[in-house]
């Protein structure tokens, strides 16, 4: 057998896994991707619907739908990153039994897998609207995907965290969709922080998926200029968390594969 | 040669550690075939495992410079939710095949299970499970150095038994095996030498007779 340095066995084992984790993500009968672009766009309609409804047709300037895309596509990433992630290991500790497979091995597939499908999604969502006759380029692509990206390891490092906790406790995922349902309404996902009064702001101010929302908001819109948002914040949580998720991790990654 | 350099594994209990092996210091040599004798218990599986790389050491290591297989076994190995052929081709992708649907063909024509084989392995007979494993291993070339055998040959019918074992032949010169099996008939046709585990540790036996005499006098004549 040819040998092959670590790298190109853990880009065959990623790979492998790749293509395994699409069919667990998706579903067999891949009917999974057409909900990964139909949910967002569900939600954002909703939201049109009852904007229209009481007759408001932008929010800070930017057109509702636009608005809602916005917040409700990083969102998605964030709390599918959470979710998949922690469960990751589990999800293939078979496969661990291979020497080949490391337990990281199945936590940057599904990294890898769900910000693809963001990005992905979030064209298509684009191009509709483009093709609907809305103005769709994003005013500052660079920051944009800077918040993007910072947010993606504040997830991840949460992500690896709640992983190596799941070796301990097995409920933490029970947690963990506990902590993301009023997540959704208090991240700014549906509206921005010029909407709250300010004396309200310190509610919001802790939370590194609102600052990276409102971050995104304003790279994305000319119009919009956030008040409180903060790469400095969001930057350091990321930071800390992905230290704490990595020391976590090689602390304990051998009780991943011994049983 | 296999290299175990003060290697313990111990469980945790409620009384506290639970040693498996303590400080093992032994070379094992990979041009015999080498059995592993105990009863129930002793470690056997978890020697196999540790060897095998699928379980690590409590302390210490173990090294070798040969090309060792994963623990054929009943345990691990397939994933339940993946069909048989999805298993082939991911084992076959990790270990750098980037053309699969030879090897898929190999296996599927050695397991002889039918349909079954794109069939979720959850929905496998331990005997379908074997056929599968066996045919994974032997049926594409990965020029192991040595195998280890987890009381995989103990079961499917006669007619697999004699299969798997006409290749498990076939393929001895050039690979060794290490093998657990409760049945002495089965060793004594693959085994030359023997490996007793007794007292968190093991002992090494160059002729196979020597150490199934060993076994039988430290486990089964004094009971």
């Amino acid at each position: 057998m040819k040998s092959r340095t670590s790298w190109q066995i853990m880009r065959d084992t990623v790979h492998a896994l790749f293509i395994r984790e699409l069919r667990t993500r998706f579903g067999a009968n891949r009917l999974g991707y057409f909900w990964a672009l139909a949910e967002p766009a569900g939600q954002a309609a909703i939201m049109v619907a009852l904007f229209s409804a009481i007759g408001r047709h932008s929010l800070s300037g930017v057109p509702v739908a636009l608005f809602m895309l916005s917040g409700i596509l990083p969102f998605k990433l964030f709390s599918k990153l959470l979710t998949q992630l922690s469960a990751a290991v589990q999800a293939n500790k078979g496969l661990l039994g291979y020497r080949q497979v490391a337990p990281i091995d199945p936590l940057v597939t599904r990294l890898i897998i769900e910000f693809a499908t963001f990005l992905i999604v979030y064209v298509l969502l684009l191009l509709i609207l483009a093709w609907v006759g809305l103005d769709v380029l994003p005013d500052d692509f660079i920051h944009l995907l800077a918040a993007t990206v910072l947010m993606v390891f504040v997830a991840a490092g949460l992500g690896m965290i709640f992983c190596v906790t799941q070796l301990y406790w097995d409920d933490v995922t029970k947690l963990i969709n506990l902590v993301m349902t009023p997540m959704m309404f208090i991240s700014g996902v549906f509206y921005s922080a010029t909407m709250v009064p300010e004396q309200y702001w310190y509610l919001f101010s802790w939370n590194p998926l609102f600052h990276a929302i409102e971050l995104s908001r304003d790279a994305f819109f000319a119009s919009y200029t956030t008040p409180l948002g903060s790469w400095y914040y969001l930057g350091a949580f990321a930071l800390v968390t992905q230290a704490m998720g990595l020391m976590l991790y090689r602390a304990n990654h051998q009780r991943f594969v011994a049983s | 040669m296999i290299r175990f350099n003060s290697v313990s594994k111990y469980y945790p209990t409620k009384q506290g550690r639970s040693y498996v092996f303590r400080d093992v210091n032994i070379e094992l040599p990979t041009d015999r075939n080498i059995a592993i004798l105990g009863p129930n218990g002793v470690g056997k599986s978890t020697l196999i495992r540790m060897i095998g790389g699928t379980d690590i050491p409590s302390s210490g290591e173990i090294t070798t410079d040969k090309n060792i297989s994963w623990p054929l076994g009943l345990q691990g190995g397939l994933q339940g939710s993946m069909t048989g052929r999805e298993n082939v081709r991911f084992v076959a992708r990790i270990h750098g095949y980037k053309e699969t649907r030879q090897i898929e063909q190999q296996v599927a024509d050695f397991a002889e299970i039918g349909a079954y084989f794109d069939e979720p392995v959850k929905t496998y007979s331990n005997g379908m499970r074997a056929r599968v494993t066996f045919g994974l291993t032997m049926g594409f070339d990965f020029n192991f150095d040595v195998l280890l055998i987890d009381e995989l040959t103990a079961v499917g019918d006669a007619a697999f038994k004699a299969k798997s074992q006409k290749l498990l032949l076939e393929k001895y010169e050039k690979t060794k095996v290490i093998m657990v099996n409760h049945s002495l008939d089965q060793l004594r046709k693959f085994c030359d030498a023997g490996v007793v585990i007794r007292e968190n540790t093991l002992h090494y036996f160059d002729h196979l007779e020597q150490a199934i005499e060993e076994y039988q006098e430290v486990y089964v004549r004094n009971r």
